[in-house]
């Protein structure tokens, strides 16, 4: 590869460095003749590495590289006027896709102007190109996907919701609507999760927006007289895995439930408080009502499905559950302590 | 049985339209239902006396609830409108003026409410 017809002899060390360069590289004069080339540039090219030296950067190949904007920009580089810096073009060569390559120049001072040397370094960036926008096509795709599924899921559940409702409006016996009603409670808090999901993909549920709307949605189905009964809510800024939110959200509607139907009985007034709080992996949820408190011997009501649905679902989330007098009411405490675990101790109810 | 104000419901699911309609009913008033855009825009023609529609927003066919719910604003400014949608987020903005909007599921007790705040409000066509 000795530059014969070259009036400058290049140093051997200079040309082995571009010859065995990983990236594709053209060292031109100042009249853009072929010096040396990489073998990376030859093999990427599909040019003839023998067929290099001395010739015109224009007639490489069959041609392609005779690009006049190039050129030019080549040339103001050689002159010093410009400077070639992520350059981006197509190489369109016969019977071949187009490649899409960035390309740097550099030309080299040595302070001799008869003595004008240019780096070029050529990046063919086509795959790359290529798997960004494919990427962004399957991001695109994927919200898409999302929300069509987040929309199914939707409208499933009104399907569900809406088939409980017209099935408690017809059904005869007071019990069964009761039951019922309180299947559309538990379809609804999930629904809500599901809603709060959408808004804050990925994964966690901001706990508060979530509960308050829960107690909303409640309210709104259950309390007749808000100013007879109302649902207080107080959540830090805590947030919850999915699948553990759809889990805590139950636990308050089961308890909000059995609250507003056995706490506050012969139109007696009163709050239920709903309190979560968390410290690093531990955290508590309280359900406190001021109603009549529960009752306890022979009346004591058996085990209904809500108190099933609370132990099994604290067991879930790896709390334990206790039940305290409030003095006036009822407060129900979930625990999760990461040093302890433990079995629950919820009384019948429900 | 008279005088009952007359709503529209208008869903492409036959299950959601159905409830709805029983819903509708069950609130005390009279139910008119539509599958689609285009059917419920026919028995707009036919019932000057619809006072009220309430319509889903995602519907096969070439116009949506939220089209609809323009068009009918447009065409029949008094008629009031409520719009359900199992997309969770809706800008508001997009809305006509004074319609109402739910998500699926909507909680039955709340759409009973717009219905009446909403004929309670202002002249029928």
């Amino acid at each position: 590869m000795a530059p014969a017809n070259i009036p400058h002899a290049e140093a051997a060390s200079t040309l082995a460095v571009i010859t065995w360069s990983n990236e594709p590289l053209l060292f031109l004069t100042g009249d853009l003749t072929i010096i040396a080339a990489s073998v990376s540039f030859c093999r990427t090219f599909q040019i003839t590495p023998e067929s290099v030296t001395g010739r015109r950067l224009s007639e490489l190949g069959d041609g392609e590289w005779d690009m006049p904007r190039l050129g030019s920009l080549l040339k103001a580089t050689a002159l010093g006027s410009a400077e070639i810096q992520a350059y981006e073009i197509d190489l369109v060569r016969k019977d071949r896709k187009p490649r899409y390559l960035v390309l740097n120049a550099r030309k080299l001072d040595e302070g001799d102007a008869g003595y004008v040397r240019i780096l070029l370094a050529i990046t063919d960036v086509t795959v790359a190109r290529a798997e960004a926008r494919q990427k962004d096509e399957l991001l695109r795709e994927k919200a898409v996907l999302l929300q069509e599924i987040q929309h199914r899921v939707a409208n499933s559940l009104q399907i569900i919701a809406s088939l409980l409702m017209r099935s408690a409006r017809r059904v005869q016996s007071e019990e069964a609507r009761g039951h019922l009603h309180d299947a559309h409670h538990r379809v609804m808090s999930i629904a809500a999760v599901q809603r709060h999901l959408a808004v804050y993909e990925p994964g966690d549920v901001p706990l508060r927006p979530y509960f308050v709307q829960l107690c909303e949605s409640l309210g709104a189905s259950m309390i007749f007289d808000p100013t007879r009964l109302s649902i207080i809510v107080t959540v830090d800024d805590s947030v919850a895995a999915a699948n553990e939110s759809v889990s805590l959200g139950l636990v308050v509607t089961e308890l909000v439930i059995n609250a507003l139907k056995y706490a506050f009985p012969d139109y007696r007034r009163g709050t239920i408080a709903i309190d979560y709080r968390s410290i690093g992996a531990n955290w508590t949820l309280s359900v406190r009502d001021d109603g009549v408190g529960m009752s306890t011997g022979a009346d004591k009501p058996k085990p209904g499905l809500g108190t099933g649905i609370v132990e099994a679902l604290s067991k879930q989330l790896g709390s334990v559950v206790r039940v305290d007098d409030g003095n006036p009411g009822t407060t129900i405490t979930l625990v999760h302590d990461q040093a302890a675990g433990g079995d629950s101790d919820l009384p019948a109810a429900a | 049985m008279q005088n009952r104000r007359v709503i529209l419901v208008v869903e492409d699911n036959p299950i959601i339209r159905m409830c709805a309609v029983d819903l509708v009913d069950a609130a005390g008033f009279e139910a008119l239902e539509a599958g689609s855009a285009d059917e419920a825009i026919l028995l707009l023609e036919a019932r000057p006396d619809i006072h009220l529609v309430f319509t889903d927003v995602e519907m096969p066919g070439t116009m949506d609830g939220l089209k609809l719910s323009h068009y009918i604003r447009g065409r029949w400014p008094l008629v009031k409108l409520i719009l359900a949608s199992g997309k969770m987020i809706i800008n508001e903005s997009h809305l006509p003026a004074n319609a109402r909007f739910f998500s699926k599921p909507y909680q039955e007790g709340m759409i009973v409410g717009a219905m009446i705040a909403l004929l309670s409000d202002g002249p029928a066509p």
